[in-house]
């Protein structure tokens, strides 16, 4: 397994670790937002914190290693991570673009022009969210499959 | 659209290398070894410069590693 594969594989870690904290937060407290209690609100931001300094380490520490072991990483791995990324690109901002929609539609359909912005802040975290791991789910199948330097 | 395929000779030409390892090869030509791997099992299609340096670490043309089919 190469550098950028356990990467992926790492990525995919964090973000199932991720979920599944989130989900007994909800399970054990109903759903988390703006206007819950400060407790529950913080250990929900809390754990973003969390996940989002796990993939920056990885990253980093990946990083340093691609750069003083040049073995550790070459085209292939490039070439997946190319493909990978315009698939992820693509969806990321597909979802982005429906979750708008959806948000100004209910919004309009309430006869409302005020949306809160915790709304968008939350769409474009969700975005980012599928780039990644689109990205490393992209990847990962396509470390199973023919690639071709050409094609990506 | 049909894709076209490139087969190699990588395995063989390794068997007839003084039975040269995967590891040695990525080694000599500067990929990794699941890169190697991946070639042999026609998963991989490399770039002309991952090519011509596989064919050069076994000593032959280009066309003689790797074979292009309609």
């Amino acid at each position: 397994m190469t550098i950028s594969q356990k990467c992926a594989w790492a990525q995919l870690w964090i973000f199932g670790a991720l979920v599944i904290a989130w989900l007994m937060l909800f399970i054990y407290n109903g759903t988390i937002f703006y206007w819950q209690d400060n407790t529950f609100k913080m250990t929900f931001y809390w754990l973003c914190a969390a996940a989002f300094a796990a993939l920056v380490i990885m990253n980093v520490s990946a990083g340093i290693l691609k750069s003083h072991r040049k073995e550790v990483t070459d085209e292939r791995d490039r070439a997946i991570f190319r493909k990978a990324s315009l698939w992820a690109t693509g969806v990321s901002y597909t979802v982005v673009a429906a979750l708008l929609l959806a948000l100004a539609i209910t919004y309009m359909n309430g006869n409302s022009e005020t949306i809160p912005v915790y709304f968008p802040l939350f769409i474009v975290i969700i975005g980012g969210v599928t780039l990644l791991l689109t990205q490393a789910i992209t990847a990962l199948l396509l470390y199973g499959r023919k690639v071709n330097y050409g094609e990506s | 659209m049909a894709r076209a395929r490139i087969n190699n000779r990588i395995r063989r030409l390794r068997f007839d290398s003084g039975e040269m390892t995967q590891e040695e090869l990525a080694r000599r030509v500067g990929c990794t070894r699941q890169t190697i791997i991946a070639l042999e099992q026609g998963k991989y299609v490399p770039s002309i410069e991952l090519a011509f340096k596989i064919a050069r670490a076994f000593g032959m043309k280009l066309e003689e590693v790797f074979q292009y089919e309609d």
